[in-house]
Parts: C-alpha cells; sequence; structure tokens
C-alpha cells in the first residue's frame, strides 16, 4: 500500500500530505472530524477511519515515516485493538498522562523514539493550562477527551474554536516526522473516542468521561456551527465586495468618480446613493439611446416611435425625480456636481445643464424645420433665458445674504449667527428644484413643438451630446501626462488622443 | 368679485381705517381684494430669494408687478396662513396673481413661461403691451 521509498521522496510527499490533511481539517478534535473538507466528509460516519482514508485519497503514496515501510493496514489494525483496549483499562488510571499508556501506545509504533510522543502531549497538557498555544490547541481536545484527569479548567470550545484559526498555521507547522505520531495519535484517539461515546456494548463509563465526551460533542457541534456561519458570512461579503467592485467600475468607465480628494470625505450617504441611482440611470438611458436610433433607422410607425420617445421623455422624469430627492439629503453635492463627469460639469448651472445652451446647440443640429417650429425653438429659448437669468439673480441674492449674516454681526451671536446662516442655506434646494424643474419644462416643450420623428432625432442628438462630452472627460482624464513637459505639448498630446481614440469610444461617435 | 359689493361696507370702512382692520375682514378677502388691485400682483416676502428670482422675473420681461411684502404688513401672518390653506403647500410665498387670478408659486410660473402661456395671460390683464 504504501511503499517506503527514500528520505527525501518521502518528506516531500509528507508535507503534501500533511498539507491537504491539514487543508481538509482533518487535524480536528474528535467528532470535529465531520467538519473536515469535502474531501472527506463522506466519512463522517467513521471519523477515525476518514482520517486515515483520507490520507488514503488525498495522496496514495507514503504516509510520514521515518524511513522505515510501514504497513497501514497493520495501523488500522492497532488501533482498534487499542481502542478495546482503551474501554478495558477505562476504570484506571487516565490514558496518556501516566507512565503505562504511553509504554501501551509506543507498542504500537515501536519503530518511534519515546520523545517525539512526549512533545505531542508534552504539548498538549501545555496547552491544556494555556489555551493560546498553538501547537498545542490541535491535540487538545482528543487527549482531553480520554484523560478526565490530565487537564485543568480548559474549556474544550475554546480550544476548538483556536483550532479553527490555527488549522493553517498547524498545517504549516508540522511538517516534520514529529508530526505523524501526533497525526496518528489523534487518528487514535478520536476513534477511541468514538468508540467510547457509542458503544454500549462495553464496560459501563466513568461519569466524569461521559460528562467529558458529552462536552467535546457539544463543543465540536458549536465550533461547527460557529464556522458555517463564519463561512456563510464570508461568502455574503465575498458577493457584496465584488458587486461594489462592478459598480466602481461601471462608474469609473463612465468617468463619474474623479479623484474626489477634499470632498470624498464629505460624500455622504444621499450622495453616495445618487451617485449609483445616477450610474444605472446612465445605463438605461443608452438602452434607450438604442431604442431610439433603431426606432429612426427602421422607420417605425407614428405610434411605436410616439411610444419611445414618450418613454426618453419620462425616463428624464424620472432623473429629475432622484435629483429631487438627492436635493433633500445632500444638495451640495447636486450643486458641485461631482456626480456628473468633468465636461458636463465645467458647464454646470445650478446642479444640471442650462436649458438655453442646449437648445441652442439643437437648433443648429436639427436643421431641417419648419418655419413655425424655428419660431418657436427661439421662443422656448428665449423663455429659458428669461427664467435662468431670474433664478441666477435669486440665486446670487442667496449668496450675498449668507456671506452678510456669516461674515457680519458680533461673535458673541455665533449660535444665532450659524442658525440663520442654516436657514437660508436651506433655500439652495428650492432653487435646484427649480432649475430641474426648468430642464424639465424644457424637454416637455421641446416634445410638444416638435413631430414625432423629429423629436426622436432631438433626443438623439441630446444623448449624443452628453455621451460625447462624457466621453471627453474620460479620454482627458486618462490623457499621457509626461507628454505635457515638452515644449509642442499640445501637439504631442493631440496625436496620442488620436492614437487613442479609434481604439476606444467608438460607439460615442455614430453618424446620425 | 361679488365678495366686494356684499363686504363693500367693510372694504370702505377697512380703506379709512387704513390697515386698522377688525375681525371682520376674512384675510382671504383681503387677499383677492389686494390681488384685484394691479394686473400682476406677488405676495412675497422681502428677504427671501425666491421672491427676489420671481420679481426679476417679471421685471426681465418688462412687467411692473405689484408686491406685497407679508414680513411688512402687520397682519401678515394672516394672509400668509390663508395663502398656505388656499394653496395647500408650506412653503407659499412667492404666490403670482395675475389679472385677479391666482396662478401659483415659482414651479407654476416658470412652468406657465416655458410652455408659453404666461405672456398671453400678462397681454390680456395689460401688464404687458406687444
Amino acid at each position: 500500500m504504501f511503499a517506503g521509498t527514500g528520505r527525501r521522496e518521502w518528506s516531500k510527499e509528507a508535507k503534501r500530505v500533511v498539507a491537504c490533511m491539514g487543508s481538509q481539517r482533518i487535524i480536528g478534535g474528535g467528532l470535529g472530524l465531520s467538519e473536515a473538507g469535502p474531501s472527506t466528509h463522506h466519512h463522517h460516519h467513521v471519523p477515525s477511519y476518514g482520517v486515515l482514508h483520507g490520507i488514503n485519497t488525498a495522496n496514495p503514496s507514503t504516509l510520514i515515516n521515518e524511513g522505515h515501510a510501514f504497513n497501514f493496514g497493520e495501523l488500522e489494525e492497532a488501533i482498534v485493538l487499542q481502542g478495546v483496549k482503551a474501554r478495558n483499562d477505562e476504570g484506571k488510571a487516565p490514558l496518556f498522562t501516566t507512565a503505562p499508556r504511553p509504554a501501551a501506545t509506543l507498542e504500537m509504533f515501536p519503530s518511534w523514539p519515546i520523545r517525539f510522543h512526549q512533545t505531542s502531549r508534552g504539548g498538549s497538557k501545555s496547552g491544556g493550562e494555556s489555551t493560546d498555544s498553538a501547537l498545542s490547541t490541535k491535540t487538545e481536545p482528543p487527549f482531553e477527551a480520554e484523560s478526565p484527569m490530565s487537564k485543568k479548567a480548559t474549556t474544550p470550545s475554546l480550544d476548538h474554536q483556536h483550532q479553527l484559526q490555527h488549522d493553517h498555521h498547524d498545517a504549516s507547522r508540522i511538517v516534520g516526522p514529529s508530526s505523524s505520531p501526533q497525526n496518528q495519535s489523534q487518528a487514535k484517539s478520536p476513534h477511541e473516542k468514538r468508540k467510547g461515546a457509542g458503544s454500549t456494548s462495553e464496560k459501563p463509563l466513568d461519569a466524569k468521561t461521559l460528562r467529558r465526551l458529552a462536552q467535546n460533542r457539544e463543543a465540536a457541534r458549536k465550533s461547527r456551527l460557529r464556522k458555517k456561519a463564519y463561512v456563510q458570512q464570508l461568502e455574503s461579503s465575498r458577493l457584496k465586495l465584488t458587486q461594489l467592485e462592478q459598480d466602481l467600475q461601471r462608474a469609473r468607465s463612465q468617468g463619474l468618480f474623479m479623484d474626489c480628494g477634499g470632498v470624498g470625505g464629505n460624500l455622504s450617504s444621499g450622495g453616495a446613493m445618487f451617485d449609483l441611482e445616477y450610474g444605472r440611470w446612465l445605463e438605461e438611458e443608452q438602452r434607450l439611446m438604442g431604442e431610439l436610433r433603431n426606432g429612426v433607422q427602421a422607420a417605425v410607425s407614428e405610434g411605436e416611435m410616439r411610444g419611445i420617445v414618450d418613454g426618453y421623455l419620462s425616463h428624464y422624469d424620472e432623473l429629475f425625480r432622484l435629483k429631487s430627492v438627492a436635493a433633500k439629503s445632500d444638495v451640495f453635492h447636486l450643486i458641485n456636481g461631482m456626480w456628473t463627469s468633468q465636461a458636463e460639469r465645467c458647464f454646470l448651472w445650478i446642479g444640471g445643464f442650462k436649458p438655453s445652451d442646449l437648445i441652442t446647440m439643437l437648433i443648429q443640429q436639427l436643421e431641417p424645420l419648419a418655419e413655425q417650429q424655428i419660431m418657436g425653438m427661439y421662443g422656448l429659448r428665449h423663455s429659458s433665458q428669461q427664467a435662468e437669468d431670474a433664478l441666477s439673480q435669486g440665486l446670487d441674492q442667496l449668496q450675498q445674504s449668507l456671506v452678510d449674516t456669516i461674515a457680519g454681526g458680533p461673535i458673541v451671536d455665533g449660535v444665532q449667527q450659524m442658525v440663520v446662516a442654516m436657514g437660508k442655506l436651506a433655500n439652495l434646494e428650492g432653487f435646484v428644484r427649480q432649475a430641474d424643474n426648468l430642464r424639465q419644462q424644457t424637454l416637455h416643450q421641446l416634445c410638444r413643438l416638435l413631430t414625432v420623428r423629429q423629436a426622436a432625432r432631438c433626443f438623439i442628438v441630446i444623448g449624443e451630446y452628453y455621451g460625447r462630452l462624457r466621453a471627453l472627460s474620460s479620454l482627458w482624464a486618462s490623457r499621457p501626462r509626461e507628454t505635457l513637459m515638452s515644449d509642442d505639448n499640445s501637439c504631442q498630446t493631440t496625436t496620442d488622443l488620436q492614437m487613442v481614440h479609434p481604439s476606444h469610444h467608438q460607439n460615442h461617435f455614430p453618424s446620425f | 368679485m361679488h365678495y366686494q359689493t356684499a363686504s363693500w361696507g367693510n372694504y370702505v370702512a377697512a380703506s379709512r381705517n387704513n390697515g386698522m382692520v377688525g375681525v371682520g375682514v376674512d384675510p382671504l378677502e383681503r387677499i383677492e381684494r389686494l390681488a384685484s388691485e394691479n394686473a400682476v400682483v406677488i405676495f412675497s416676502i422681502s428677504s427671501c430669494c425666491m421672491c427676489h428670482a420671481i420679481k426679476r422675473l417679471f421685471c426681465g420681461m418688462g412687467v411692473n408687478p405689484a408686491v406685497h411684502e407679508l414680513d411688512e404688513d402687520p397682519l401678515g401672518k394672516d394672509l400668509e396662513r390663508a395663502l398656505i390653506r388656499l394653496l395647500g403647500t408650506s412653503s407659499v410665498v412667492p404666490v403670482v396673481f395675475i389679472g385677479g387670478k391666482l396662478v401659483g408659486t415659482m414651479d407654476r410660473v416658470m412652468a406657465c413661461h416655458i410652455n408659453g402661456t404666461l405672456v398671453p395671460l400678462l397681454k390680456e390683464a395689460g401688464a404687458l403691451w406687444l
């Protein structure tokens, strides 16, 4: 079965076996074997044999051996015999702490020097006293079970806990011949323990031992449950992490999360929430843009086109609704435009686009328009400009009033000053709401002025325009900075941009 | 309009007392009366910035609105309460009446302006010429 090979080879294999064992959590106390890894859980009912079989399946070659050929079958026999012997000796002295026991154990493994065995037990003994000893903890429980007198007050549950933590630690530690006696004595003792616990046909067990066995079972079960909970927690955290990474990736690719730097700390949950929602809104907007383009190219029916156009319009309504919610929790986030791309931020007006600028752009792009429609567009631009001026002046007055409140007044009245200032700041939300209202009304009016197909083209232009601004922002953010050091830097950066351009963002520049 | 004829006596008394109105004058009535005095009437608060914005809007259009500052009126609080009941919102100023009829707060005024109904309304009330 296990052919003895040269020393070097077996040590390598020993490490492998031990690593397998460690990872399979075979190094566990008694019934804790049932929490061993997937490859051994089918050995649940035969824990002790499970260890051995685990080793079997993991590495069919040499078990840890001091260099002598080893008959595993003999070992199994010996273990069974030992178990029987243990039952017979139950009423007498504790199993492993007195001299006779070690001698009995040594009978099984005649080739191993006594000192290895003693260190393992010595370790376990010391582990009994100090539960945070790494070496001891893994050997603790089996001995604990068998020797009622051996340990002072150490609770098996604690040991199991440390065991879980130190499992890998142990695997890395036991890379030598000294591990084998521990493994096999552990292999032996769980078997014994199990036999002790399960057998009713044997001699009646000592009450103390029974209690200890029960405690161990309890501890093992608790640690199994703990492990399960921990693993579940890890799994859910992992899922959350991947989700967050995806969101972040998406946001970054749209050039949203530029270096927040100083404002990063001020990013409230309302603002962060809005950023996420805006990211999703953008994705949906891209999808609707696709629908619009398809509708125009495929020349769908009027009714269907009307549906698509209305869908796009209500998507913008949704954005304004999201913004009004966000304005309540974090109006500064909307006003400073950190939720939008850099190029869009450049043209920001009270937390969004300026309607009159958009209409100016549209008048140029939607060239073949009827006279009446052109007049309507100019009229819309005019009204929008008037409303924008009014709001801007109102905002200026708010700023002035705020400055007067903060700067003026005696220091004594500080708190009152702040209260007044806070009251004035609250008006900001109103201005953002009115600005969004203006944007919303402008878009709706555009739809009324134009025919369905013109409206579709209009929305495609709008979507394209902002898509290009976002693309420009991300290109700008990723532009090569080293070239800025040279004299003819402008030429170089342009070239780089041109080189970059064909490869990315092709979908942002289709002709329409 | 029929309110005025019915409470003519009250109105005369009020105008004589010049603000020393008794409990007889309903604030809502007073609002209606004030609203019908001019083509464009704005109820505002002097420290409110949105009111400033709406004033600038009308002035920018060439309209000369009559502004009633509620914080400068001794019975301003009553009027404010009546306006709140009328409109159903807590942030009530600025409120705009054109030709004696209620238009609404900033939302409505801007929406009307954008969809092109504000200017005809102003012309009809005689606040705008051409």
